[in-house]
């Protein structure tokens, strides 16, 4: 019941020729429509819905918008009631204003960003099919990545005006859309300002995060590869083709997952994020993060900043 | 994406040099190499270096003498009146003769952090 995964991701591109030399060459998603309007949608082999991705042409480059998919039509209902009675607005729009997708919940969190909930999107299933599967399929580009893993938004965070737009989600994620605190980083004086935080429905340690910053917007994308060797490899074909690499491999304390931080040609941060951390459930005590242990939490091995992962971001 | 390969066949490997005016560093650049990365490639410092695709933003600068090529870039962070003022991103900017710049792109991060994050 409720929100089961994360759908899909719609972020605008700059040149769609380059974006899809990126997500298809490079990551190895598979171009499943194009609309009227030059949109791009994408998925991963190891996904069964119609796309994960949605690429759409635009002068700016960041994100439009974050789906997830519910288990049943009749969790729309309970949710929009529940979005409404924490007082936040919003719309119901018919089937097909998402390709593909049944009836959705349209609103925006309060950091800002757009979402949609949905329960029916178009089936187009694996290649490898349902009945005595290969392992992978044959043909797969680039890295071949699974599937779209999870987002990290960037949320306005100005403790001195009181703005904490990080926390403000962490409240609505578990009281209205029924997510789960994994970790946490906590900051100031106090040790009490929540300045990142990653909720989950499955059982990932992650199925969205936020992270505070002066203003909002589209940290990264990510999607998933299967181990560390796979990392290693699809690192050696960035390097290959040249790709704007922001962190190299390397792994997480939070989450624990190894991971490459990368951008596209539009400059959206992609990261490939392999192995599943540990067991998420719902009665897992959160882990905490402090402010001097920080970077250890975000990488683990060298306890430092790499690459410009606070500062730049679209 | 660096303006069409063929269009700039004849000026991607002459070599201009770049000023950067706020810290009097300079270095060379070939044609077909952007302002940014040829900076980073010989270890010089000035510009700010942030996604190399013309959406993050960070690298703005102004070229305040010389002749470039851009290409395209997101316009949240150069409208079309910059551009015409010759304000662009130095990841998107390939010379076509010696270059003076000046840096306008600046960190987001502040320089001490008080919350961990910003």
């Amino acid at each position: 019941m409720g929100v089961m995964r994360i759908g899909h991701a719609n972020i605008r591109v700059l040149d769609m020729d380059a974006a899809l030399k990126h997500y298809e060459g490079i990551l190895g998603l598979i171009k499943t429509h194009e609309d009227k309007d030059g949109n791009v949608y994408l998925k991963g082999w190891d996904e069964w819905d119609k796309y994960c991705l949605i690429l759409s042409p635009a002068d700016k480059a960041g994100l439009n918008h974050v789906a997830y998919k519910v288990e049943n039509d009749a969790d729309l209902d309970e949710l929009k009631k529940a979005i409404e009675d924490y007082g936040v607005e919003v719309e119901e729009v018919p089937a097909e204003t998402l390709h593909g997708c049944g009836r959705a919940l349209k609103f925006n969190i309060p950091s800002g960003h757009q979402f949609y909930l949905y329960a029916e999107k178009e089936h187009v299933g694996k290649a490898v099919g349902v009945i005595n599967p290969e392992p992978w399929p044959d043909g797969l580009s680039g890295m071949g990545v699974h599937w779209l893993d999870h987002t990290l938004l960037m949320c306005e965070l100005n403790p001195e005006k009181g703005i904490n737009t990080v926390a403000d989600n962490v409240k609505f994620f578990k009281e209205a859309l029924g997510f789960n605190l994994s970790e946490q980083v906590l900051v100031g004086p106090d040790g009490n300002i929540q300045a990142a935080a990653f909720m989950f429905r499955t059982s990932t340690p992650h199925d969205i995060a936020f992270v505070g910053g002066p203003t909002s917007g589209l940290h990264h994308c990510a999607f998933y590869l299967e181990d560390w060797s796979e990392i290693l490899k699809g690192a050696d074909l960035l390097g290959k083709r040249g790709v704007k690499i922001d962190v190299t491999p390397q792994r997480h304390g939070i989450t624990r997952g190894s991971t490459i931080y990368f951008f596209d040609p539009s400059g959206n941060r992609n990261e490939t994020f392999a192995g599943l951390g540990y067991l998420a459930q719902p009665d897992m005590p959160p882990i905490t993060w402090t402010e001097d242990e920080l970077w250890r939490g975000i990488f683990y091995h060298t306890g430092e900043e790499a690459g410009e992962f606070t500062s730049v971001y679209t | 994406m660096k303006p069409d390969k063929d269009q700039m066949a004849d000026t991607d490997k002459d070599r201009f040099s770049v000023t950067i005016l706020d810290t009097g560093e300079r270095y060379d650049c070939a044609g077909g190499i952007h302002l940014l990365k040829a900076m980073l490639t010989l270890g010089r410092k000035g510009i700010p270096s942030g996604c190399h695709g013309g959406g993050c933003g960070v690298c703005k600068i102004k070229v305040e003498q010389g002749d470039f090529e851009a290409s395209l870039m997101s316009r949240e962070h150069v409208s079309e009146g910059e551009e015409k003022d010759n304000v662009v991103l130095a990841c998107r900017t390939f010379p076509r003769s010696d270059i003076a710049l000046r840096v306008l792109g600046k960190m987001h991060k502040s320089v001490v952090r008080r919350y961990g994050l910003v």
